[in-house]
């Protein structure tokens, strides 16, 4: 071991390698000159260098200089200059490569078309400033309309707990009734662990709506309540210009059968289009109607249940319950091979062809990039 | 002498002498860097011959940010890392076989193996590719100290290996 010398080990040997400054390298030098111990470190690696030089390596194959100055001719016959890239068959590799991948994420992401008419419609009915409506005519009867009155259609959630649902039953009814509203549909369920619950559609007159919301509130406790009011105006205002067209072809229709003649196909085929704009007109007064009464009539939608009580049933035996689970899992396993084979028929052929067009540009673009990480700086 | 960089240069310019000149320059002591680590003569010849192609590919985007020569080594430890990992997967390491060598050459060959490996790269980057310690270095993304340092215990310990009788300690 080494001590008390004005240069370290290590910095002997960067010296003995011509790797140490100017500086330190003539301090190492003076060193040198007077220190037997480092003088045999210094003679220790000259030896050491010595014994490892004495590994030769035989020379290597004449073949090489073919194999090189043919790779050396290909590259010296590419073209050069600012467009030379152009000519490389990487370039075109790549371009293709994403050329496809852009593709792909076109289609990938392209929005999922939906029905113009829903968007126009809702959009008229929200703004009147920006309505482009056929006519003028029809324009104006919009505008009448608007000014007299928006026509709203009004729906209503209600979810109410009573005490008694046999007691309170009928007076819903008696409400319903006293208002002038109707019953549009009924469903009386028992539930096993609970009481009988009520849902029901009531038509209610849209002026008596609030009265009558106000008294079934009384009935209990009040779970949930929420209101819409959907402005179908516009709705109504096209379909009355559509129906004023179709009356108005209608009657061209009949007046050039009474007036004109021809010959009995012309005749049938007038008749077949009066039937037809005939079978409109009558779907669009149905619809006209339909409006007119979701108008007049807001739908309150009631659900009434009894407050919680025990359960009314013990639950099934084990062995029923287990066979239960048997049938259900028979039926879920069903399901899921069912759905496997669904989805591998509904996917599985553009997955296929997706695949068979993107893996050689894939697997090309992947080897290039690989091959340039591995021979890159 | 024209430098490497300059040579390169004109290579890629349009010049087939200039390659010519790199390459007889660097055929040898790239052949001997693969031969040295690897026990096979033809896959040695297979690297050095794909390093010049890989050079010779990549010339329309040389640019002389290093010097050459750690470029060309850069490639050539690329590959070789390659190569390892190939071995590794296919075969399982087996005993070099040296045919005709002589003493001397298998007592140093034997000795260098039993370096840790890190520590005897450096060694021979410095013994046989000549490589400056700033080379090293960059060829290894490692401090210059650290190549310093390394260098100093890998030499010490070889010592050991090739005169343990004379170090009279356990290497």
């Amino acid at each position: 071991m080494l001590t008390n010398h004005l240069i370290e080990q290590e910095e002997l040997m960067a010296y003995l390698d011509g790797e140490l400054g100017t500086d330190r390298a003539s301090a190492a030098a003076t060193h040198l000159e007077g220190c037997q111990e480092c003088q045999r470190l210094a003679a220790d690696f000259r030896d050491l260098s010595q014994q490892l030089t004495s590994w030769h390596v035989e020379q290597s194959s004449p073949a090489l200089t073919n194999h090189i100055a043919a790779e050396m001719g290909k590259y010296l016959s590419q073209p050069r200059g600012k467009f030379a890239f152009l000519a490389r068959r990487q370039a075109w590799a790549w371009a293709g490569g994403l050329s496809v991948a852009a593709f792909v994420v076109a289609i990938l992401i392209q929005p999922r078309s939906t029905p113009q008419y829903e968007k126009i419609d809702f959009a008229r009915a929200r703004n009147p400033l920006p309505l482009q409506i056929r006519d003028s005519k029809a324009n104006t009867f919009f505008d009448e309309v608007r000014a007299r009155n928006p026509m709203i259609a009004r729906t209503t959630q209600l979810t109410i707990a009573v005490k008694d649902f046999a007691k309170t039953r009928p007076i819903v009814d008696e409400i319903l009734k006293r208002h002038g509203g109707y019953l549009g549909q009924s469903n009386i369920s028992s539930p096993v662990d609970s009481g009988p619950v009520l849902e029901a559609m009531l038509r209610v007159p849209s002026d008596q709506l609030d009265t009558a919301m106000a008294e079934l509130k009384a009935l209990g406790r009040v779970e949930s309540e929420s209101q819409t009011g959907e402005e179908i105006t516009q709705q109504y205002v096209d379909l009355e210009a559509r129906l004023s067209n179709a009356r108005n072809s209608e009657k061209r229709l009949t007046d050039l059968l009474r007036e004109r003649t021809g010959k009995l196909a012309d005749v049938l085929a007038v008749e077949k289009e009066i039937e037809r704009v005939r079978g409109e007109i009558e779907r669009m007064e149905a619809e006209r109607k339909n409006f007119a009464n979701r108008v007049d009539f807001a739908t309150l939608n009631i659900k009434l249940f009894e407050e919680s009580r025990a359960g009314l049933q013990v639950p099934g035996s084990l062995s029923y319950r287990l066979r239960n689970a048997a049938v259900e899992g028979y039926r879920t396993t069903v399901e899921s091979v069912t759905g496997a084979a669904s989805f591998l028929l509904a996917y599985g052929p553009s997955v296929l062809f997706w695949t068979s067009v993107l893996f050689f540009p894939v697997r090309l673009v992947w080897r290039r990039l690989r091959h340039h990480l591995l021979h890159s700086l | 002498m024209i430098s490497d960089e300059a040579l390169m240069l004109e290579f890629q310019g349009g010049s087939r002498p200039a390659f010519e000149e790199v390459f007889a320059r660097y055929r040898e002591p790239l052949y001997g860097f693969f031969r040295r680590r690897l026990t096979n003569r033809e896959r040695a010849e297979d690297l050095t011959q794909e390093a010049f192609i890989v050079v010779i590919r990549a010339t329309v985007r040389y640019q002389p940010k290093a010097l050459f020569r750690t470029y060309l080594y850069s490639i050539a430890l690329n590959l070789l890392a390659a190569e390892r990992r190939k071995l590794a997967r296919t075969a399982p390491a087996a005993n070099e076989v040296i045919e005709n060598a002589a003493d001397e050459v298998l007592w140093v060959r034997e000795a260098l193996q039993k370096l840790e490996p890190s520590d005897r790269e450096i060694l021979m980057l410095r013994e046989y590719e000549q490589l400056s310690y700033a080379e090293i270095a960059e060829l290894l993304r490692i401090p210059i100290n650290t190549v310093r340092s390394r260098l100093f215990r890998s030499r010490l310990a070889l010592k050991c290996h090739l005169e343990p009788e004379r170090e009279g300690v356990k290497c």
